[in-house]
């Protein structure tokens, strides 16, 4: 761990929140995040020292009509969310307990959420809804505080997440880039939970891998909640944090002596020289994609670098995995028109844009 | 009535000291619109003494501008939650205000509400006909954003894990009753019953038009039925607990938990 000490220096390190976790599970390749991550650096501030800001934080219209949503499912004892829930899982009239957590002061509330947990675990019929509960995970040594925006209940014995989100599901349908989002911010509530139960003794598997995803219908305000499988999302969490608690090997392959410390002055103002700074974050590699625009800090930096380098991530995921083994667009294009021979193993690519290229003047002249 | 009565009465007097205070720094526009307050108050109070039959709620002239500025804030709430007859959030006690009693509250003006309730209380106990104040939770601290009235028996006051869905289901009752005796339902009421009435299974919440009282009430009941034994065993248990342990003003306003007790130390 020193090493990771080594790498934030003298900045504090920064808690990790459910969205910052579920960005890791975004783009598990990037080894600049991870080692960011792991550190508990503030990406943030290093973007901002960079040069780069990222223009993140959201519209506080997004914020204020998340929240007027989020209470409007849990008005009146949680009445929309046990309607929907007893459509959705077959809720038995009965179960209707609803607990606040936030009733005992903050700094109590996860040793509430903790001892709510455990009595529903032993007591079969202890409560249904709990609002507000407190999670903690482990994260690279440190420890992230987290709050499912809502609930985790108990039905049949088995926990179910339940995320309120405020996108709406038009006929059926909703943004996939928000659902996956959402998805991967409630598999990081599930894989705290479990790791909840597991610690007080229990069968981790009483969490359920369904999330209950909660959202505006249509065009109304009338929420309509749908279970999401989030298994997928798990195992890429789990891999990533695993990942992040064994970055030994990560470390290792950077040069000696490097860190990623801003410097902070007195007054708590980076002072470290940004071209250095610069260097120490090109010493760890990154790997750009697109979708890196909505979950990283860093992103307009390796933005930029990808630009400079003319790489193929820019071109989106997708793109990059057709171009295997071309590292950048100009070799790409040299490849088409034939300016460049294909090295080995670059043949059947090499054919396929050679291809491509003839079609493309056919088409133009 | 003689409540009512009681409150007025005290209202003219705060509204006459006003007067006072205001002429004596010479703030004539504020002395005018208290002056205006105080006639309106007076008419009301000469209307309810010279019809003794006529219930509280309908006293304040619905509709005319001088009555509507005369029911205060927490007259208001108090009309809502004796029609609810059951701990509320302010979200809900303003819709409730606005769709039977022509109320003129926001969400906001409720939030400070509780807290001079309990100054007001503190320094002179008992001495109003009525405090708003709050629901207990198992701790016997304060629940988050809900309001009762202090005349209500303590079990009514207390919120066991049942008691938000009994709560909620007791008022749909209300709400369907009252909306069944008035002559003509007011739109507003119909859509809260229609809200409500889709969380109520056998309600018949989704038709499109207005929900029928009577069935909504009966659904509401019989879902009552379900969760009744064990909510009342809750609620005995802590009205016990409550009664035991606290004294009045914390019987009304909640026990102070750690946190504000950490919190005033600092000071």
């Amino acid at each position: 761990m020193n090493r990771l000490d080594a790498l934030r220096g003298t900045t504090p390190p920064k808690p990790h929140d459910a969205r910052a976790i579920a960005a890791l599970a975004a783009n598990p390749g990037c080894t600049r995040r991870a080692l960011m991550d792991g550190a508990g650096i503030d990406k943030g501030a290093a973007a901002r020292h960079l040069g780069f800001p990222a223009p993140f934080g959201q519209s506080p219209f997004a914020i204020t009509r998340g929240n007027a949503f989020e209470a409007l499912v849990k008005a009146d004892g949680c009445a929309e969310l046990l309607r929907m829930l007893r459509e959705l899982l077959g809720l038995p009239i009965a179960e209707v307990a609803y607990h606040d957590v936030e009733n005992v002061g903050a700094h109590l509330r996860h040793t509430h959420t903790r001892a709510l947990i455990d009595r529903a675990v032993r007591e079969e019929d202890a409560g249904t809804v709990y609002d507000h509960p407190l999670f903690t995970l482990e994260i690279a040594g440190h420890t992230a505080y987290l709050e499912p925006d809502v609930v985790a209940f108990q039905l049949g014995g088995r926990f179910h997440i339940v995320e309120i989100k405020s996108f709406a599901v038009i006929d059926g349908q909703a943004d996939p880039a928000a659902a996956a989002a959402a998805a991967r911010q409630a598999a990081v509530y599930v894989l705290a939970l479990r790791g909840l139960l597991e610690e007080l003794g229990h069968d981790p598997l009483r969490v359920s891998h369904e999330v209950v995803l909660v959202c505006p219908e249509n065009f109304a305000n009338r929420p309509v909640a749908t279970l999401v499988d989030v298994r997928r999302q798990l195992a890429v969490l789990r891999r990533q944090l695993a990942r992040m608690t064994d970055l030994d090997r990560l470390i290792d392959a950077l040069p000696d002596g490097l860190t990623f410390d801003l410097m902070p002055d007195e007054d708590g103002l980076p002072s470290r020289p940004v071209a250095e700074l610069a260097d120490a974050v090109r010493g760890a590699a990154a790997r750009y994609a697109p979708d890196c625009l909505s979950t990283c800090d860093l992103c307009f930096f390796c933005r930029d670098e990808a630009r400079q380098e003319g790489a193929s991530d820019l071109l989106g995921r997708h793109v990059r995995d057709e171009l295997g083994g071309v590292a950048s667009v100009g070799e790409a294009l040299a490849l088409a028109d034939g300016a460049r021979a294909p090295a080995e193993g670059q043949e059947e690519i090499a054919r396929l844009l050679r291809g491509a290229e003839r079609l493309r003047r056919e088409c133009l002249t | 009535m003689s409540d009512r009565l009681d409150d007025l009465e005290r209202r003219i007097d705060e509204l006459r000291a006003g007067v006072r205070t205001a002429m004596r720094v010479r703030d004539t526009a504020t002395a005018r619109g208290l002056r205006a307050e105080l006639r309106a108050a007076e008419r009301a109070w000469d209307a309810l003494v010279s019809t003794p039959g006529e219930p509280a709620r309908s006293g304040p002239a619905k509709g005319r501008g001088d009555g509507l500025r005369l029911v205060t804030v927490r007259e208001q709430v108090h009309q809502a939650l004796a029609l609810l007859d059951a701990p509320a959030q302010p979200r809900l006690i303003v819709t409730v205000s606005q769709a039977f009693f022509a109320g003129t509250i926001r969400s906001a003006q409720l939030t400070s509400l509780r807290r001079d309730e309990e100054r007001s209380f503190r320094s002179s106990p008992y001495g109003r006909p009525y405090y708003l104040c709050a629901a207990l939770t198992d701790r016997l601290s304060p629940a988050r954003a809900l309001l009762t009235l202090s005349t209500w028996p303590v079990e009514r006051r207390v919120v066991g894990p049942l008691s938000p869905r009994v709560d909620f289901l007791t008022g749909a009752a209300r709400i369907a009753a009252h909306l069944a005796g008035l002559g003509q339902a007011p739109p507003e009421g119909e859509r809260l019953l229609a809200r409500m009435a889709r969380n109520i299974p056998g309600a018949g919440g989704d038709g499109l038009g207005p929900p029928d009282p009577a069935r909504v009430a009966d659904a509401a009941r019989r879902e009552l039925a379900v969760h009744a034994e064990r909510d009342a065993l809750d609620r005995a248990e802590l009205a016990g607990r409550a009664t035991s342990q606290l004294g009045d003003v914390a019987r009304l306003f909640g026990a102070a938990t750690l946190n504000t007790v950490a919190r005033s130390g600092e000071r």
